[in-house]
């Protein structure tokens, strides 16, 4: 095979790889479908999850007549469905609104405690699994270069021989809110294109059009998890002046007002073809913190080039984006949790590795939750096992934001 | 409920994307793909107090399924009448919004050109960039794992050319 005709085979590849990660149903298939599944449970398995979940959640309380904890159940059931149509009102609880200069991410954000309320949990999303006889797989919901980079997720008993100094005790947290349909065209507008005609539909925001590029902007999902973001493809002039494909990159986004608010780190691949554009936020006391995906890779907005031509762009929907200020916990804290962790996966390997954590950097990742999702600080553990002669990485997201302002 | 075995939930929010990307990649309209995922995690869910997590991975248990439950929409639908539309290249159906939606989708083309490959090619593929390693690959084929290589690069290479002539 030519070295031409790899390259076309490995951008087939990665477009393959992106094609079957982008596919996902319409919004709301996912619930609609587990809604059915459930209605298909008989009463006596449902009543049992329901007593088992009550039941492990007031395991803690001591021991007491049967009286009491008849009298507890009621309680307890009355509030909780007071708590639940209360909690119908809002999500988010009193979250405080921010000026534009937040979502920069820089030092204008007011480190208040919680200004978000309790925070849904960061966490990897789970591998399909391996069997007792197989090697490893990587997370397979992943891009290819996660893949390539044999991630684990299953158990592990992990040791810790690395350094981490975080000198600061409070980080900003991002949320933003799920875009309508009106913010993706007014989005489209800022940058030239309009709507193409006859787009309203379910499973993207919106599908516009310019003299020369189309663009595509879609939902964010939890699997993967993804913050909406769009495509831009162009049909026609797609070169941009520059002598190095960081430039050619950072001319078309310029030209098309597309360059991210945002502070980012710019990685160019190998062949020159992919330019990246990493997605960092600043953290007083830190400095800038890069922005993980779903395994633990840095992520942000992808411009892939043939030369001086743009082929196609690939980043998250430009979104206001306020900031609140949380109470991290320390390094030690941090270590301390990683070591206790349990796997985030379903794979498994016989017998439990070891695996020895050597590095850790604080990252920011999305967390998903609906109407709103946020960007969390969190703390990114990293080490590597062998197993069968091939090396394998095993990596641990620990929540930064303390314990008490995260939801169970 | 054994203790290795995860929630059935856990499984099915991991999944059910990638099924219905994989489904996708086989029919030609949203609604389909939809159909048939709903049965393969109904049918899951059914099946579920009998897997094994020793026996297999719960990608290849679901894929497997999903495999079979495309296998008998064709039985049942008429693999001449999806053949015809593929060759044809037809449109969506005009009353199928959510189809016309995924044909915008910037990768449609690609997965219709992924749909006109042979079956087993068309499998290699799907199963492959579905994030199954060749070695599951091979065992939902039933072929060895180097066939299962060979399979999907003789698929790829098959699907560069169908690719570069509609752009030529």
């Amino acid at each position: 095979m030519s070295d031409e005709e790899d390259l076309e085979t490995q951008a087939l590849q990665r477009q393959l790889d992106d094609a079957f990660q982008t596919t996902r149903p319409r919004r709301g298939f996912e619930d609609e479908l587990w809604s059915k599944i459930q209605a298909r449970r008989p009463w006596w398995q449902t009543a049992r999850a329901f007593f088992a979940a009550l039941i492990g959640g007031i395991r803690h309380v001591p021991p007491a007549p049967a009286a009491a904890v008849a009298i507890l159940l009621v309680l307890v059931l009355g509030i909780g469905l007071l708590g639940s149509l209360g909690r119908r009102g809002g999500a988010g609880g009193g979250a405080t609104s921010l000026s534009q200069g937040a979502q920069r991410g820089g030092a204008g954000y007011n480190p208040v405690a919680g200004d978000f309320g309790r925070l849904p949990m960061p966490f990897l999303l789970a591998g399909s699994g391996v069997n007792d006889a197989a090697p490893p797989r990587a997370v397979s919901a992943a891009p290819a270069q996660a893949r390539a980079n044999n991630l684990y997720f299953g158990p592990a008993n992990l040791t810790w021989a690395g350094q981490l100094n975080v000198a600061a005790s409070s980080a900003p947290v991002y949320r933003f809110q799920a875009p309508s349909v009106d913010d993706a065209n007014k989005f489209a507008t800022s940058i030239g294109a309009a709507a193409q005609p006859g787009q309203a539909d379910l499973s993207i925001l919106g599908s516009y059009s310019s003299p020369d590029f189309t663009l595509t902007v879609a939902y964010g999902s939890k699997v993967p998890n993804r913050e909406p973001f769009y495509f831009l493809t162009p049909t026609a002039n797609s070169s941009a002046p520059g002598s190095t494909a960081a430039d050619v990159a950072g001319a078309y986004l310029t030209t098309h007002r597309l360059t991210p608010i945002w502070p980012s780190s710019v990685v160019v691949d190998q062949s020159g073809s992919r330019v990246q554009l990493l997605r960092q936020f600043d953290v007083a006391g830190v400095g800038p913190v890069f922005l993980i995906d779903g395994v633990g890779d840095r992520y942000g907005l992808d411009v892939h080039l043939n030369g001086n031509n743009v082929v196609q762009i690939k980043g998250p929907m430009p979104l206001l984006a306020p900031s609140a200020g949380y109470r991290i916990i320390s390094a030690g804290q941090a270590v301390q949790s990683a070591l206790a962790s349990s796997p985030s996966g379903v794979d498994r390997i016989t017998p439990t590795p070891t695996v020895r954590l050597t590095s850790a950097e604080l990252v920011y990742a999305l967390v998903w939750a609906g109407d709103h999702s946020f960007y969390e600080p969190a703390y990114l553990f990293s080490g590597t096992f062998s197993y069968n002669g091939t090396t394998y990485t095993k990596r641990v997201l620990v929540p930064a934001v303390d314990p008490s302002q995260l939801l169970p | 409920m054994p203790a290795d075995r995860p929630p059935f939930e856990d499984i099915y929010r991991e999944f059910v994307g990638r099924i219905y990307a994989y489904v996708r990649a086989q029919v030609m309209s949203s609604a389909d793909a939809e159909d048939i995922t709903a049965q393969v995690f109904m049918n899951a869910y059914q099946a579920y107090p009998r897997f094994e997590t020793r026996n297999t991975t719960p990608a290849a248990w679901l894929f497997r399924i999903a495999r079979n439950a495309t296998l008998d929409h064709f039985r049942a639908h008429g693999r001449r009448e999806r053949l015809q539309r593929t060759v044809e290249h037809q449109p969506m159906d005009e009353h199928d919004p959510a189809g016309m939606a995924e044909e915008r989708i910037r990768y449609q083309a690609l997965l219709s050109h992924v749909a006109r490959l042979p079956e087993r090619q068309r499998d290699a593929i799907s199963l492959r960039h579905s994030g199954l390693t060749f070695e599951e690959v091979g065992v939902l084929m039933k072929c060895s794992e180097d066939a299962a290589k060979m399979l999907y690069h003789r698929a790829l290479k098959v699907l560069r050319e169908s690719v570069k002539e509609e752009m030529a």
